[in-house]
């Protein structure tokens, strides 16, 4: 596993995570949300390595930041929806 | 020109602001809309202005919906709490922005304190008036004609006794007195973004505590497929392309204040406020002013008030004559026939600029 996308159902959400996760350590590039991935039109994810990404998942339930999903993208660019 | 109309609007704006804003036109696409650079840009720009707001005010950066007026936030909430022909309780010294929403809702409006100056008076009259019970309340923090600051904190508290949903009108505090929402637990506070924040003009805040009804309906960036508004902030108080530049260079106002710090700001204000007073009264003109007074003061020239404007206008002393669009106001202070002239100082209020604009008021006798 590569890396992860978060999705979140507003960029100011997507935003605040950012925000949260980098008060953590943990780096994350925001981005448009594959639409593949986007069910209802179109949306902002958090893309960063697959190692933090339930530590980063951990982060953004404390501080009470909405998101939507977690994907995990595997080597051969599949994307897999992780239950949280 | 010595400007002393900051009620109206802050000028000149600072540097910081002006650069600000002409930055934002230079690097932003559209926000929210695109992945590319550009648009990434104006995202972070807008980000960056709901959070210098956030942290001035207490709250988080998604309560803070961007609108296009202190006017267009009042209207959002006024609209969002009360229904056509509800009871509202507002003070005695609100703006056009508030009456006239609640007039077209053909609200029942409870005006409850109206004497100047007298806090104990104006929470005596707010709690008499709350207890009959209200579909919402609304209040200034502080009059736009008189600069009477009304105890905002024990009118919020009455409200959450009495469970009063309540708006507060920040028109002339933001960016002079303190405004914490998360303590005042308001349902809505609504401010200018060119006043005392030092924005520019065309740029508002809405800080919400409950989602509020949408005046347009458009596209937001998010959930597109759904026809309906989002039902989250900030997005359901915000379609269509946002003010970015705006955005910007509010985000440079509100550093600014907090740089020159909310307590110095409002210290000389009302010094400047109070030797105003002072000298007015001095020269014999009839002068509205107490000790719950911010930066404005008003006074009633010995002619028309409009003209004395004007021949202060000649004398390069930039003052507001009239009404101010606060015609209840002026009825609580019995000014409604004559109107007053208007003093309201900036952040960069000096004693010189009284000094100035009182020598020019002695042509006025």
């Amino acid at each position: 596993m590569k890396f992860c996308f978060i999705t979140f159902r507003s960029v100011t959400f997507a935003q605040s995570g950012q925000r949260s996760l980098k008060r953590v350590g943990i780096e994350t590039i925001l981005r448009r949300t594959p639409k593949g991935l986007e069910q209802r039109g179109c949306g902002y994810c958090l893309q960063l390595k697959g190692t933090v990404a339930l530590d980063a998942v951990d982060q953004l339930r404390r501080e009470g930041i909405e998101f939507s999903k977690l994907y995990w993208f595997r080597e051969n660019g599949s994307a897999e929806e992780w239950p949280t | 020109m010595i400007y002393l109309d900051n009620g109206a609007t802050s000028f000149p704006k600072p540097e910081p602001v002006r650069r600000a804003v002409a930055a934002a036109m230079d690097c932003c696409g559209n926000p929210g809309r695109g992945g590319y650079p550009a648009a990434m840009e104006a995202v972070r720009r807008i980000y960056d202005c709901r959070d210098a707001a956030a942290e001035l005010f207490d709250c988080k950066p998604e309560q803070v919906v961007l609108t296009s007026s202190c006017t267009h936030g009042l209207n959002m909430a006024i609209q969002t709490l009360v229904k056509p022909g509800s009871r509202v309780v507002i003070s005695g010294f609100e703006h056009n922005a508030v009456t006239r929403p609640l007039h077209a809702l053909n609200a029942q409006v409870i005006v409850a304190g109206r004497r100047l100056f007298d806090p104990e008076d104006t929470l005596r009259e707010w709690e008499n008036a709350l207890r009959q019970g209200a579909a919402a309340a609304v209040f200034t923090h502080v009059s736009n004609v008189f600069g009477y600051i009304l105890p905002v904190e024990e009118m919020a508290e009455l409200c959450r006794i009495y469970e009063v949903p309540f708006i507060v009108d920040a028109a002339q505090s933001a960016g002079s007195l303190p405004i914490n929402f998360r303590a005042w637990s308001a349902d809505f506070v609504a401010m200018p973004g060119h006043k005392g924040l030092l924005g520019p003009m065309g740029t508002g805040l809405l800080l919400c505590n409950r989602l509020p009804k949408p005046l347009l309906a458009g596209g937001t960036g998010s959930e597109s497929q759904n026809q309906e508004m989002p039902d989250f902030l900030p997005d359901r108080g915000e379609p269509g392309t946002p003010n970015v530049a705006g955005a910007a260079g509010l985000a440079a106002g509100i550093r600014l204040v907090r740089r020159m710090g909310l307590s110095r700001i409002a210290c000389r204000e009302h010094q400047e406020a109070k030797r105003c007073a002072e000298g007015l009264k001095r020269l014999g003109f009839s002068v509205f002013s107490g000790e719950h007074q911010g930066g404005t003061v008003s006074f009633i020239p010995q002619m028309d008030c409009e003209e004395a404007a004007e021949l202060l206008g000649k004398q390069g002393i930039a003052v507001r004559a009239g009404l101010h669009c606060a015609p209840l106001a002026h009825e609580s202070a019995g000014t409604l026939k004559s109107g007053t002239v208007r003093v309201s100082f900036g952040p960069e209020a000096t004693p010189e600029q009284s000094r100035a604009f009182l020598q020019a008021a002695r042509k006025l006798l």
